[in-house]
């Protein structure tokens, strides 16, 4: 087949070619032909300017000849029978003024020069013979020879100027007596001859004679250089043997006005000759392309038919108008379970699941109607057998559009796998989401720019936030600032570890109305999955849990302050009851061995000293249990105003003598619950401490203070006393036997017991102070 | 070599109580006396003054405790250990303590009190 599409086309390259080669060159013969013409016409038509030119010329000189010879008869007519002339001087002026063409006129007797008119201009010629010069002589005896004018030169004269001469030979009786010659400046007789005004600028002359002595021809105009005979005209003058040339100044003139026709005639003729070409090549191309074409469409039918018969779905065609089943290939015989010949008497409809034929009738009417001109649909045929079969159809017109219908094709594909498995993963998508949708674990799908774009709808049920108000959000920001590392460090192993879930990140996070909750998070790296593309987070509200483990934490922390409290305190009692018997056992072993009286007596004071301090310290002892074991000593609101008023009434005395001040602003309001005699025991304490450690040298100026921080009542006790150095004692301050101003009454009990009767009652004690300036203390109760 | 002794501590019963008993032990030149740590290191610091043999410290005073005296000591006396024995003396001892003892073992001992005769006579002895 290959075979049949290259020939005709390597034909149709030949033929055309030759075609159009032989026609360009036809017309190329033709024009160039008729161009040769032309150039024939334009050659003559030049040829006759010239000789119409020189014509002219001829005249003209031949006029000025004529001239001279009447002007030359008439001065030789004066000459009488002896060869006497005697009005030269009358006539010679009117011959020469009276005739342009001539320029001067003598009278020869013998071939000598005797008389000259204009004499002055040519006098040196006078006496000069010129039968004897041998160089201009032979005209002088042509002229005696011809008995007639003839005309010489031109020749350089004897006065100078060149010019030619005519010599009219005179006879008297028939004996030659001498001449009567005339003058005529060459360039005069050039003038009068007009050549100059009618070459114009095309032609160019050339004046020549056959010089009589060389026989040679010589040229007289200058700048004329050599003349070509094909192209230039002459004539010959014969009274002087002279030859007039004109010449073309551009021989190829007329060449050159056909030359741009020539090149037109050459692109026409080529333009010609391909647009030939091209006509003639373009049925052939075509023929060439029907005969492939046809071969193709051989090709594709029989493709077509395999594809029918072989395809790997089935296929139908249907007559539109009568839903009858005319063509069907053998996967669709195997579909149905019907043979080829069954199928023919039967429509669509036989063979379509009644619940899907409203829909399929309605798209078959449209595509009758030409509203539409395919279709494809999802649905049940019916089989042979009974069973049905899920298949998705596909028909197509096999009419022209707008043409009234004829059959449609119908694909039908076996889908019942797909509508199955499809059907499976609906409602696993439906299992899984009611899981989802109904666990208490909340369920995020974040994408790698942090925000969310799945969220569970327990997210609402715990955090309190829409879906709407999650997605477009940057998560990190509902997380709290303590724990924003630990999931961007899990995030770090996750981005690490795709697929792996990062379990047990626990983090507060924000909910709607900005309370902190405490969630249990798993973070899973799915960006690589498809259909996921983002991280799943799952999250369990475990606030409960933490609270109680933080509470557990916070109970274990006082328990173990308690702890070591009791250590210390059990430690400090038990140094405390040391000192004192180990006191006792040094007095009483001192006692033994002293052998004076009066010592002895010294000894028994010591003893009663000893047993004195070892009273107050058991009764110390006693109030410091008494606060740490008294589990539920009674609380009760009290007034703190109405407390430290008794309790300044009760230092009256002391605040009298110490001439103190004291400055008192608690609110009425200040109602706290505290316990009543833990009230007046701080109270005492902390006013007793300012007045004891006044400084010596300013008056004590004492102020208390009552006011609300946050929630918590605040009393602040201030003095300007002697104060304590904190940077020394800080740690010490409120411990028990702890004292720092050196003196001798201070136990190191009092700020000991305060501090646990107020932490017993739930509040702080702080303080403030600075050496020489004063102290602050500051109780917050609870 | 005369030997001389310091005793710091803020219990009164006690002092007196060891000032009989360094006069009874006689081994001792002379001794000094103090109620607290402050007075004591201030008179110790005093370039004028040398130190003594043997100095039994208590370690609980107010103002001032045993531990701070040392460590203020040394601040003037590089090599305190070596020119000094000092006794930590207490009726009892807290683990802190122990702690912080261990921490200098320069020290030439803990004391527990009651203190009697025979020992003031062996620190007497002690001293090289």
């Amino acid at each position: 087949m290959a075979q049949t599409i290259k020939n005709p086309n390597t034909i149709s390259k030949r033929k055309p070619f030759l075609i159009g080669l032989l026609a360009f060159l036809f017309l190329l013969l033709i024009g160039f032909f008729m161009l040769w013409q032309r150039y024939q016409i334009l050659e003559e038509s030049r040829q006759s300017e010239m000789e119409g030119i020189i014509d002219v010329v001829e005249q003209n000189i031949d006029q000025s000849l004529k001239y001279s010879y009447s002007a030359a008869l008439s001065l030789a007519l004066q000459i009488d029978n002896d060869g006497k002339i005697d009005n030269f001087d009358e006539v010679a002026p009117q011959l020469v003024d009276n005739n342009p063409n001539i320029d001067a006129i003598e009278i020869v007797p013998d071939g000598i020069i005797t008389k000259v008119y204009p004499y002055e201009e040519n006098k040196a010629a006078i006496n000069y013979n010129i039968l004897q010069d041998s160089t201009r002589n032979e005209e002088a005896f042509k002229a005696i020879e011809r008995r007639r004018m003839f005309f010489g030169g031109p020749f350089e004269l004897k006065q100078g100027g060149v010019a030619i001469v005519g010599r009219l030979p005179v006879f008297i009786k028939n004996e030659f007596w001498g001449f009567v010659a005339v003058l005529i400046d060459f360039d005069n007789l050039i003038h009068q001859s007009g050549i100059r005004e009618l070459s114009g600028e095309r032609y160019k002359f050339q004046f020549s004679k056959v010089n009589p002595v060389t026989n040679k021809e010589e040229f007289f105009l200058k700048g004329v250089s050599g003349v070509d005979g094909s192209y230039s005209e002459h004539i010959t003058l014969p009274d002087g043997d002279w030859k007039i040339y004109i010449i073309p100044l551009d021989p190829y003139q007329p060449l050159y006005a056909v030359v741009p026709v020539a090149f037109l005639i050459l692109i026409l003729s080529g333009a010609f000759g391909w647009i030939i070409y091209n006509a003639m090549k373009q049925p052939l191309i075509l023929e060439a392309r029907v005969k492939e074409q046809a071969g193709e469409l051989a090709k594709s039918e029989l493709r077509f038919r395999t594809i029918f018969n072989q395809a790997a779905i089935g296929m139908a065609r249907v007559n539109s108008k009568t839903g009858m089943i005319q063509q069907t290939n053998k996967r669709f015989q195997e579909l149905l379970g019907y043979s080829e010949e069954e199928l023919k008497t039967m429509d669509y409809k036989d063979v379509s699941h009644p619940d899907d034929l409203v829909e399929n009738t309605e798209l078959m009417r449209k595509l009758r109607n030409n509203s539409i001109r395919e279709y494809s649909l999802e649905k049940r045929l019916e089989r042979k057998n009974g069973t049905n079969v899920w298949v998705r159809l596909n028909v197509s017109a096999l009419w022209e559009e707008g043409q009234p219908a004829t059959s449609h094709i119908a694909l039908v594909e076996d889908i019942s796998a797909r509508v199955k498995a499809k059907q499976e993963l609906i409602e696993n998508e439906k299992r899984f989401r009611s899981l989802v949708e109904n666990s208490n674990e909340v369920i995020l799908i974040i994408n790698k720019e942090g925000e969310a774009v799945y969220c569970s709808p327990s997210l609402k049920r715990i955090t309190g936030y829409d879906e709407l108000l999650c997605s477009g959000n940057d998560i990190f920001s509902l997380i709290h600032a303590e724990e924003r590392n630990l999931l961007l460090e899990k995030l770090k192993c996750a981005n690490a570890n795709p697929g792996k879930a990062y379990a047990e990140i626990v983090m507060r996070v924000k909910t709607s109305n900005s309370h902190w909750i405490w969630v249990n998070a798993t973070l899973t790296n799915l960006l690589n999955e498809k259909n996921v593309e983002g991280y799943v987070v799952n999250l369990r509200d475990v606030t409960a849990k933490k609270e109680a483990e933080l509470n557990l934490v916070k109970s274990y922390e006082l328990v173990m302050e308690q702890n070591k409290r009791l250590l210390n305190f059990a430690y400090i009692v038990s140094h405390n009851l040391r000192s004192h018997s180990s006191n006792l056992e040094s007095i009483l072993d001192l006692y033994d061995t002293e052998d004076s009286e009066e010592e002895k007596q010294n000894y028994m004071r010591l003893l009663k000293n000893v047993s004195e301090n070892l009273n107050q310290s058991l009764h110390d002892l006693n109030e410091v249990v008494s606060i740490n074991t008294n589990l539920d000593i009674s609380l009760e609101p009290i007034s703190v105003s109405d407390y430290v008023d008794k309790t300044i009434e009760l230092l009256g005395l002391q605040i009298k003598s110490k001439e103190a001040k004291v400055c008192k602003k608690v609110p009425a309001e200040m109602v706290v619950s505290f316990n009543s005699a833990y009230m007046e025991s701080v109270l005492l304490n902390f006013l007793t401490n300012a007045l004891r450690y006044s400084h010596p040298e300013r008056q004590p100026y004492i102020k208390i203070r009552g006011y609300k921080e946050g929630f918590n009542w605040i009393l602040e006790v201030e003095d300007n006393g002697i104060g304590i150095d904190l940077e020394k004692h800080g740690d010490k301050v409120f411990g028990l036997y702890k004292t720092f101003s050196g003196r001798q009454d201070a136990r190191g009990v009092g700020l000991f017991i305060t501090k646990n009767q107020v932490n017993a009652m739930g509040g702080s004690v702080e303080v403030t102070s600075e050496p020489d300036v004063g102290t602050t203390f500051k109780v917050v109760f609870k | 070599m005369k030997k001389d002794i310091c005793v710091i501590d803020d219990d009164e019963i006690y002092q007196k109580i060891i000032r009989k008993l360094i006069t009874r032990a006689g081994v001792f030149e002379k001794a000094f006396f103090y109620m607290n740590a402050v007075d004591a290191l201030e008179d110790l610091k005093n370039p004028e003054t040398s130190l003594p043999s043997v100095i039994l410290l208590d370690i609980n005073m107010p103002a001032m405790d045993g531990w701070q005296f040392i460590e203020l000591l040394q601040d003037s006396y590089p090599s305190l250990f070596s020119k000094c024995d000092i006794y930590i003396v207490t009726s009892s001892i807290a683990y802190s303590d122990k702690e912080k003892m261990e921490d200098l073992p320069g020290l030439a001992g803990f004391l527990s009190k009651p203190i009697n005769v025979d020992k003031l006579v062996e620190i007497g002895e002690a001293v090289k």
